[in-house]
């Protein structure tokens, strides 16, 4: 492989992301299943980074879950994502970020839809006026709270106290990055990296010293497929995507699995635990799994921040193996502690 | 032109993503499903691309159009800027507009999607919400998805969370007067009218099979009675 | 009126135009930007459909004028035309007075970079047509080692909105069936697929080609445009298409690589077209005073194409085009008197 090749096509797709003043969106997938999450990223930028982000409890969903399981039509998700436009509005900011990647593909996707078609903006404005008597402007910047943590990369690992070094061979961690799919597929002059290559989580890894794995099926989709989890009868969808990517990255021998979808490590997470049910079959060294984390996750244990109150117990993969080769401390009687 | 294809044409998903397809393939070759189910998105796009009728009433009927999952993979790589993706979401909303996804053991499952999400952002402002997420329903959440279950709110609690509480922070109490703008909005853009349409035609199918609303919901949420792959 | 000709470009266009005007009695000057004659052909092995050397024929082209003007490593820097005549100004500081000026400027090889999916210059054993073609000539390429499955993508870089080239480039499909033959008889024992659209085959004994490809080189042919590229733990390449003819996505894991990359406009096109008050098309070539009847001929006076800056052709096609674009000059420099 060629490093510098990809280092050309990512020159490229570089975003201007502001550094600061966001309006915050929460994600209702990360509230549910990795909340230490979005309360370790709070924590980073507003208390470790001394930042303005803005969180108001009137927000709600955007939407997305139910826009891509189409129970609810295009113009009731857009209407929804203009109040929430208006909030950020009404609170005088002018940057948005959204925790979640299938918000930010749908926020994206309505910004471009009313690009192309300004009457269809001209609607939801009227709508929202109907529905809330509220009034919105557009974001002058929108961006995922991955693209926040990656552009401040750097004063993270400025602070760091553990990189991503196996401590047992001196060598870098060896890093799979999984892209959401509705980071950039759509849009790929919208993400960082672009589609085929995205550097978001990448340049996080680098800069903190991880070495990332390219292996053939990195760029494939979890498999959560909306309608294709959320309906039981449909599960093997989504359990046989994930599969097909683990049986992919194995022969690289990964020691960790980054994510910036909420969603995605959720199922790289708990089909691991159903596939070692179901076939015995585990992807880790030592019949384990390989851990997976979320961006905050990481950039956490990276500023020392105890796994515990990072949330890290409640992953079925067990973390340890991933926390052992860092270096990191922790106590085992305090896991489940409650 | 035909009648079904003007009604596509409304969509502004399929008037963005329909552009003269080629036949070329790349977004089958990528495409998830198209791996794990009798799916071929090229195909698709070209029949739609017909404005056949009878082709298009076909495809709203069938199983095929339930097995896309959205991920937009097509999307990166078509060479005539299609979106097969985006043309799915277009025929999956007049097929549940038209009622023709009661004519599809897939589609079928719409009511209970329906249900459970907008149930979900309706009464809590939230699409999933632990209270409605039960262990039961999703065992592949696995031993520490029930820990989490049975020890609900001293988990959220150890974690940071605001579980059903007031101002800001992770899975808040969201005010009533934010809900009910919620439910404003669904009224007025149609979702309401949606989720009463699929309920009503879902409930007169219950019917037909000799079924209660909740053995409905149980039956399309968890048996597959055809061969989808 | 003055017998002197400027011809832009020093390709083959331009080799068999100032050929013409020697023939016919004027005086023809080549400015050539790079450092030698010969442009795209100098890199070339063989040629379609009859496998002609193309180093043989590029020296034919090259020996009739070797006593003719050549500024290579030049550009123009400015033109002035008044009363049917051109003033022009060379980056070497020269300044030419010609009658008439020949636009043989050809075309770019597509950067098979832009199309991040394949992983040209990612991926070790991607390669492009013309890194194979170098590999005929020169029997050595690092990435080439003894390849068993080696595979063709047409259309890399054509007929594709994603990277803003709508055109067929016209040759790449019968390139790609001649190269799949040639490594087939360096390497018998491999498996070599294309990963064809459509099989371009319009030119005299191109289906012929088509035939030995399958009946004597067994070259797999796939309807599929290629989807998607990647590397697995032993450095082969992972390809994923669709067999459209059959409806079933597919997944090979090869050797080898080989992009055809496709032809497009020059990026000096506009100024170009600046310099000398022509018009560029909505593809990046440039505009013809008429496409069928006139398509030698700009839509100033005294500006003539030659080859490729006109649009994909063949290298027969282009040496005609030559032919003919000194016929209707001299025909227009006739009347002028």
């Amino acid at each position: 492989m060629i490093v510098n090749g990809k280092q050309k096509i990512w020159s490229e797709y570089q975003k201007e992301i502001p550094d600061d003043h966001y309006f915050y969106v929460r994600s209702c997938i990360r509230q549910n299943f990795f909340p230490a999450s979005e309360k370790t990223f709070l924590d980073i930028v507003r208390n470790k980074l001394n930042l303005d982000f803005f969180e108001t409890e009137h927000h709600t969903t955007c939407g997305g879950i139910a826009y891509h399981s189409d129970t609810i039509p295009q113009e009731t998700l857009m209407t929804i994502v203009a109040r929430q436009f208006a909030l950020m509005t009404e609170s005088g900011y002018k940057n948005y970020v959204a925790s979640c990647i299938t918000s930010f593909g749908i926020y994206t996707e309505t910004l471009e839809t009313w690009q192309h078609f300004p009457e269809f903006e001209e609607k939801i404005r009227e709508n929202l006026w109907k529905a809330t008597k509220r009034e919105f402007n557009k974001p002058e910047y929108l961006a995922h709270a991955s693209d926040v943590i990656y552009k401040l990369r750097d004063k993270i690992a400025a602070r760091a106290k553990h990189r991503l070094i196996n401590k047992f061979t001196g060598e870098p961690l060896r890093v799979v990055e999984h892209i959401g799919c509705h980071y950039s597929k759509m849009f790929p002059s919208k993400g960082v990296g672009g589609a085929e290559y995205p550097y978001v989580l990448t340049g996080m890894i680098e800069a903190w010293g991880g070495e990332i794995i390219d292996y053939p099926e990195r760029r494939h989709c979890c498999g959560f497929g909306f309608r294709q989890y959320l309906v039981q009868a449909n599960r093997g969808y989504s359990l046989s995507n994930t599969h097909k990517k683990f049986e992919s990255m194995q022969p690289f021998k990964p020691d960790m699995i980054i994510t910036n979808c909420p969603g995605c490590p959720y199922f790289l997470d708990r089909w691991q635990y159903v596939i070692a049910e179901m076939e015995g079959k585990t992807y880790g060294e030592n019949s384990q799994g390989i851990p997976v984390f979320t961006y905050e996750e990481v950039a956490g244990l990276v500023l020392g921040y105890d796994p515990w109150d990072l949330g890290l117990q409640v992953h079925q993969t067990d973390v340890e193996p991933l926390l052992d080769k860092m270096g990191i401390e922790y106590n085992k009687a305090d896991k489940y502690k409650i | 032109m035909g009648k079904l294809f003007d009604k596509l044409m409304e969509d502004y998903r399929f008037r963005e993503g329909s552009n003269a397809c080629i036949n070329c393939g790349t977004c089958t070759a990528i495409c998830p499903a198209a791996e794990f189910y009798k799916y071929d998105p090229r195909i698709i796009t070209y029949t739609v691309q017909s404005k056949d009728d009878a082709e298009i009433e076909a495809l709203l009927k069938s199983e095929t159009i339930w097995y896309c999952g959205e991920c937009m993979s097509c999307v990166s790589r078509c060479p005539r800027k299609n979106a097969p993706g985006l043309i799915i979401m277009a025929l999956r909303s007049l097929s549940i507009d038209l009622g023709y996804f009661i004519e599809s053991e897939k589609g079928r499952q719409q009511y209970a999607l329906s249900k459970a999400v907008c149930g979900n952002i309706l009464k809590y402002g939230y699409c999933v919400y632990p209270r409605t997420f039960k262990h039961k329903a999703h065992p592949e959440s696995g031993t520490v998805g029930k820990w989490i279950e049975d020890n609900l709110e001293a988990v959220h609690k150890r974690l940071g969370s605001n579980l059903d509480g007031d101002g800001p922070g992770i899975l808040r109490k969201i005010p009533q007067k934010d809900l009910d703008e919620l439910k404003t909005i669904f009224d007025i853009t149609g979702a309401t009218a949606r989720l009463d349409n699929v309920e009503k035609i879902s409930l007169k199918k219950a019917q037909e099979m000799g079924l209660s609303q909740e053995e409905y919901l149980e039956h399309i949420f968890t048996k597959t009675e055809i061969d989808h792959h | 009126m003055s017998k002197d000709v400027l011809v832009i470009g020093g390709g083959p266009a331009g080799l068999e135009a100032a050929n013409q005007l020697k023939i016919l009695g004027y005086k023809a000057y080549i400015v050539e930007k790079s450092e030698k004659l010969g442009g795209h052909l100098a890199k070339w092995d063989r040629l379609f459909p009859e496998s002609i050397s193309a180093s043989e024929t590029l020296d034919k082209l090259l020996k009739p004028i070797n006593d003719i003007s050549v500024f290579l490593n030049s550009e123009i820097v400015s033109v002035n035309g008044t009363d049917g005549s051109f003033s022009v100004l060379l980056s070497n500081n020269i300044t030419l007075s010609v009658s008439s000026i020949i636009v043989a400027t050809g075309f770019s090889l597509f950067h098979a970079e832009k199309k991040e999916e394949y992983g040209y210059g990612i991926y070790d054993r991607v390669i492009t047509s013309v890194d194979l073609e170098n590999y005929f000539k020169k029997h050595s390429d690092n990435r080439i080692i003894n390849p068993k499955k080696i595979g063709f993508v047409h259309c890399v870089g054509s007929r594709d909105e994603k990277v803003c080239n709508r055109q067929c480039s016209k040759v790449c499909c019968v390139t790609a069936i001649k190269q799949a033959c040639e490594v087939k008889e360096i390497f018998p024992q491999s498996e070599v697929y294309c990963f064809y659209m459509d099989l371009r085959m319009y030119g005299r004994y191109y289906e012929d080609l088509y035939l030995e490809a399958q009946s004597k080189y067994g070259i797999r042919f796939i309807r599929g445009r290629v989807s998607e590229v990647s590397e697995d733990e032993n450095g082969k390449l992972v390809v994923k298409a669709e067999d459209t003819l059959s409806s079933k996505p597919l997944k090979v894991t090869l050797d080898l690589l080989v992009l055809m990359v496709g032809m497009v406009k020059n990026d000096d096109n506009e100024s170009i077209s600046n310099l000398l008050n022509i018009r560029v098309g909505e593809d990046g070539f440039f505009k013809t005073a008429n496409p069928i009847l006139r398509s030698t001929e700009g839509d100033s006076q005294g500006i003539f194409f030659a080859g490729a800056s006109t649009g994909p052709k063949t290298l027969p096609e282009t040496i005609n085009e030559a032919k003919a674009t000194v016929l209707s000059m001299h025909n227009y420099l006739s009347k002028q008197v």
